[in-house]
């Protein structure tokens, strides 16, 4: 197969993952498609480098977020919330709250999280990555990719409950 | 296992995909057993796959693909062999050059001697413009190593003439010229022409 040809297989392959990743984690359409661009473009660079083709989505979901990072620094716009530190109960998210929120609702919650439990939470939800695969992507050990999984999910679905109580006349 | 502890642990439960995840092994067994942990767990894969639906539902600009593939940068990966067997036919050829104008000289051949002109322009290492057309700034660095590690170097002067560059009775002179890579300098210099390949004996570099 050439080059090009393996090259256009690839993003067929993945660009759908990749920007759904990048727009979970930007909430901006024109900053996941930067991302995706850019992650094949590096792909395209330096790709040949890598030794296990069986490694080549991991190796493209760490790009993007290698570059996400990179960005957030470009732009300083980090959120301050922290999760909290523990949390004993679950919220109820009834069934009509999920039907009833889109999906960019979703991606609004999902930015008020902190960068650092996003991340994983995204790939949690979106890609069927084991949590020593999300642990590799994000280079934390996989304690803290559970942990903060963990702790995001409970935060996430604070929020989506929240959006179901009547609210405060 | 009591149910808080399976909770803790089934939190992360995805579904099927992690079933063989053995962390999940004994809370899943614990649900087994108790309904009330059962139907909590129905409710959070639910939960999951509704939230996983809806962000897996984005989707991306329609033209995003071709946009990839065309942005996508060509690149020039060298193949050694070629190359030196192209430096080597170079030098070769210089060599036989330099041979026959010396010979020229010594017959007090016109030709041979040349006319002194200056040329301005860039200085290639020949090796890599000749084989892969790369000059100018971006392969600075590569054209400086060459040249330094004796690769025949050349002259591109500003109406795109290109000029090997010789010292005095063929010797080389990369050492005075390496660090002038990818640089414009005017060069005084005897022009000489063998078999229609142009040549340069170099007098006198002037950074430009």
């Amino acid at each position: 197969m050439s080059a090009d040809l393996e090259f256009e297989n690839l993003v067929k392959l993945y660009y759908r993952d990749l920007y759904r990743f990048g727009f979970s984690l930007t909430g901006s359409e024109a900053d996941a498609a930067d991302l995706t661009q850019e992650t094949f473009y590096i792909w395209a660079s330096k790709g040949h480098q890598l030794n296990n083709p069986a490694n080549v989505k991991g190796w493209l979901f760490t790009t993007l977020h290698r570059e996400f990072l990179k960005m957030c620094r470009r732009q300083k716009q980090f959120a301050d919330e922290s999760i909290e530190e523990t949390a004993h109960n679950l919220p109820d998210v009834p069934a009509d709250c999920l039907n009833r929120i889109d999906s960019r609702t979703l991606l609004r919650m999902l930015r008020e999280i902190d960068e650092d439990f996003r991340a994983p939470l995204v790939l949690y939800y979106i890609e069927d990555f084991s949590y020593k695969q999300i642990a590799d992507v994000l280079a934390i050990p996989l304690g803290t990719v559970q942990s903060r999984i963990a702790r995001a999910k409970i935060q996430l679905l604070r929020r989506l409950s929240e959006t179901n109580a009547p609210r405060a006349k | 296992m009591n149910t808080r502890e399976a909770k803790e642990v089934l939190l992360l439960y995805r579904g099927p995909v992690d079933d063989a995840d053995p962390q999940f092994r004994e809370a899943l067994t614990h649900a087994q057993r108790d309904p009330e942990l059962a139907e909590w767990l129905q409710e959070q894969t639910r939960c999951y796959g509704a939230i996983r639906a809806k962000l897996r539902g984005v989707e991306p600009p329609i033209d995003l693909p071709q946009k990839i593939i065309r942005t996508r940068p060509i690149l020039f990966r060298r193949n050694w062999n070629e190359i030196l067997k192209l430096a080597a036919a170079i030098i070769v050829s210089a060599s036989i050059t330099a041979l026959g104008f010396k010979l020229s000289e010594r017959k007090s051949h016109p030709i041979a001697q040349g006319q002194e002109i200056l040329v301005r322009g860039e200085v290639l290492d020949m090796t890599c413009y000749i084989a892969y057309n790369l000059s100018g700034q971006e392969h600075a660095s590569c054209a400086r190593d060459c040249i330094r590690s004796g690769l025949p170097v050349g002259i591109k002067a500003e109406n795109g003439k290109v000029y090997l560059l010789t010292g005095k009775a063929g010797k080389p002179v990369n050492a005075e010229l390496a660090d002038y890579a990818a640089k414009v300098v005017t060069i005084k210099g005897k022009e000489s022409i063998r078999d229609g390949f142009a040549q340069l004996q170099v007098e006198e570099i002037r950074k430009f």
